[in-house]
């Protein structure tokens, strides 16, 4: 019976110490490898941060401006150019704009007496 | 049978001794693979974990960040050829030939190559396929707008321990909250990098146009605070730290004071309307001069025997807004002044903030002379703080650099009626007066042209010199911007007839910039379409 029980015990500890063996083992491994990983996403995050401000350059108002003038001949939009949705006609009907509110009168058409704000961008409909 | 179970009970203590050995150590590695994961984690991240946080601007465009660098040195001892490692190294990393040469061939065993190599700088240098090169890690701090945000940014330089600490602009203001940032967080500013791109870029035209010494401008949300813009040229590249002719970290906006001249009349027709000494239709005598003692207040153009205040503002009467400003006196201007925050530093994120100068003893001639903007100097951001003021409905704002989009004005300095009074006057001076050429078809601009001579170094009269500027807002009857703009020393051109009044150079350049920004910030605009077909008058 004790002999029985001492080959046991002998077993225990050997499969016991294989077990820590081994675990220790895939520990050690697990934790180089997670080491590895890190290091990988470090210099991903490196190169990310480098290749964002490297867009933030290319594309920098400075450089899209200096690009749409000499390679597409582009200009900045003049406030003339600029509508509003409800100013454009309806289909078929060259004379009447969308809206039926009345339209208001650009700034620099103010006539030149004075006059409180209210009369400044006054209302084409009420006048 | 005792002494059998007494081994027997000996030997179940070793082996469960054994076993709980066992257990203990894979726990304690299991511990050591979980508990320093984040250590482990964190070291392998390398030096970007502890550099300083991004600055991005409110739309999160990047403005600075710490990008990966090496500084690169060699041990020449190792080089078979030390001219050609010279060249080699010289070519790839932009050093000085001659200086690498006699450090190959001097006494140092291991010499420093360059410093903050970018990693396409360290490739070409790993290309040469030198021995005994050596890459040591490192930050550089990077600013991918380079100029055009240098003045207000500002610059970091490295402290003794190695670490970069801000020493101008929003780098130096910022910089505790940017040294204990957590990783990855970015500082989020309240610039816009497309006004502050629009700006620069009007700024440096009309500079080079009136041939000014120095300009600048400013862009501010009159509800929040928030500075939206801020350009100052010259201006220097925060990324070479190497200075061209003529460059400089001088912040014109934010850090110097000025003599503004006749834009300052603003607060003079602020403070006649909050207390009502005049109104906008009541006449004053022009007349060829206006005697106070001893000294005789001229105007800078020709102007009418007679004008209604509102044409005084409009047309910039000395004469007829030191009549205004004397009917409240010396004691009652110096409080409004003081009430706007015209009479102290302005405190902001930035860390140049410049005291204000003005009169010791505020007597009438003194009143006389800071109602049109002389003998009192402040900083640009200050006056358009305060102007800001005026058109915003009356409320205190603080001008702010960081993002807070949510209405920010404060107490009540003066009365809402008088905000909109001055709103009135500030279009009628665009529409009618020395501002026209501010006046931008579909948004209605309201402001003023300020044209000061500047004062002689040794304090004593003044130059034929002068700084001109404009303050605008818009949309003029609920304003929600103020662009405030400024030229030093401007010259008059061909297409001025030789005028550089604020009128012909300032006014047309805030115009310009708001005709830009304007559809950019969602200004609905106010005009009639020219559209074919139809006419509506």
């Amino acid at each position: 019976m004790i002999r029985v029980l001492n080959f046991f015990f002998v077993a225990l500890t050997s499969l016991s110490i294989l077990a820590l063996y081994n675990v220790s083992e895939r520990t050690r491994l697990a934790d180089v490898n997670l080491a590895r990983v890190n290091h990988q996403i470090a210099a991903e995050h490196s190169q990310i941060s480098v290749l964002e401000t490297e867009w933030e350059q290319v594309a920098s108002p400075a450089k899209i401006a200096m690009l749409a003038e000499t390679k597409l001949g582009l200009n900045n939009t003049a406030t003339v150019q600029l509508s509003s949705l409800e100013l454009l006609p309806r289909r078929g009907d060259d004379t009447a704009p969308l809206s039926p509110s009345p339209v208001r009168r650009a700034s620099v058409q103010i006539p030149l007496q004075s006059g409180p704000l209210q009369q400044i961008a006054v209302h084409s409909g009420t006048e | 049978m005792n002494e059998t179970a007494t081994i027997l009970q000996r030997r179940i203590v070793v082996g469960a001794a054994i076993c709980v050995a066992a257990f203990a150590l894979v726990t304690l590695k299991l511990v050591n693979a979980t508990l320093f994961h984040d250590a482990a984690r964190k070291s392998a991240r390398g030096v970007l974990e502890y550099s300083r946080a991004d600055l991005v601007d409110r739309n999160g465009e990047l403005l600075a960040r710490d990008i990966p660098v090496s500084d690169l040195y060699a041990r020449p001892h190792a080089f078979w050829d030390k001219q050609e490692a010279a060249r080699d190294l010289a070519l790839a990393t932009g050093a000085d030939e001659r200086r690498l040469l006699a450090l190959f061939n001097g006494k140092h065993p291991y010499v420093l190559i360059a410093q903050k190599l970018t990693p396409d700088a360290q490739a070409r240098a790993m290309h040469t396929q030198l021995p005994g090169l050596d890459f040591v890690p490192s930050v550089k701090r990077y600013y991918p707008d380079g100029r055009a945000t240098a003045q207000v940014i500002g610059v970091t330089s490295r402290d003794k321990h190695g670490e970069d600490q801000g020493v101008s602009g929003l780098e130096g203001g910022l910089n505790a909250r940017l040294l204990g940032g957590r990783a990855g967080e970015a500082v989020q500013l309240s610039l816009d990098m497309r006004v502050q791109y629009i700006l620069a870029h009007e700024v440096e035209t009309s500079r080079e146009e009136f041939s000014a010494k120095q300009a600048g401008g400013v862009v501010l949300d009159v509800r929040t605070g928030e500075v939206l813009a801020m350009v100052s040229l010259p201006d220097f590249d925060p990324n070479s730290r190497m200075f061209g002719n003529g460059d400089t970290t001088h912040n014109v906006i934010g850090q110097d004071v000025y003599e503004l001249g006749s834009v300052f009349k603003i607060f003079s027709f602020a403070l006649a309307m909050e207390d009502h000494t005049t109104t906008p239709d009541e006449f004053f005598k022009i007349g060829n001069g206006y005697k106070i003692g001893k000294y005789t207040i001229h105007e800078a153009e020709h102007m009418p025997a007679m004008l209604a205040a509102r044409d005084i503002l409009a047309l910039s009467s000395n004469i007829g807004t030191t009549q205004i400003a004397l009917r409240s006196g010396p004691v009652r201007q110096e409080q409004f002044l003081d009430s706007l925050g015209l009479l102290h530093a302005l405190h902001t994120e930035l860390p140049e903030a410049r005291r204000p100068h003005f009169p010791s003893h505020w007597g009438t001639i003194e009143t006389a002379t800071v109602s049109f903007g002389h003998g009192i100097t402040v900083s640009p951001l200050a006056f358009a703080a305060a102007a800001a003021i005026v058109v915003n409905g009356g409320r205190r704002i603080t001008p702010t650099f960081l993002k807070h989009p949510k209405d920010a004005r404060g107490e009540q300095v003066i009365k809402p009626e008088t905000s909109a009074k001055m709103r009135e006057l500030l279009r009628y001076v665009v529409t009618n007066g020395t501002g026209k050429k501010a006046d931008i078809l579909g948004y209605d601009v309201g402001g003023k042209t300020g044209s000061a001579q500047k004062a002689r170094q040794n304090g004593r009269g003044y130059e034929h010199k002068l700084v001109t500027s404009f303050c605008a807002a818009f949309p003029i009857d609920n304003p929600r911007y103020l662009v405030f703009v400024l030229l030093d020393e401007p010259h008059g051109t061909k297409a001025t007839f030789g005028f550089a009044l604020a009128g012909y150079t300032a006014a047309p350049l805030a115009g310009r910039v708001i005709s830009r920004i304007a559809p950019i910030l969602g200004v609905p605009q106010r005009m009639q379409a020219a559209l074919p077909g139809w006419s509506h008058t």
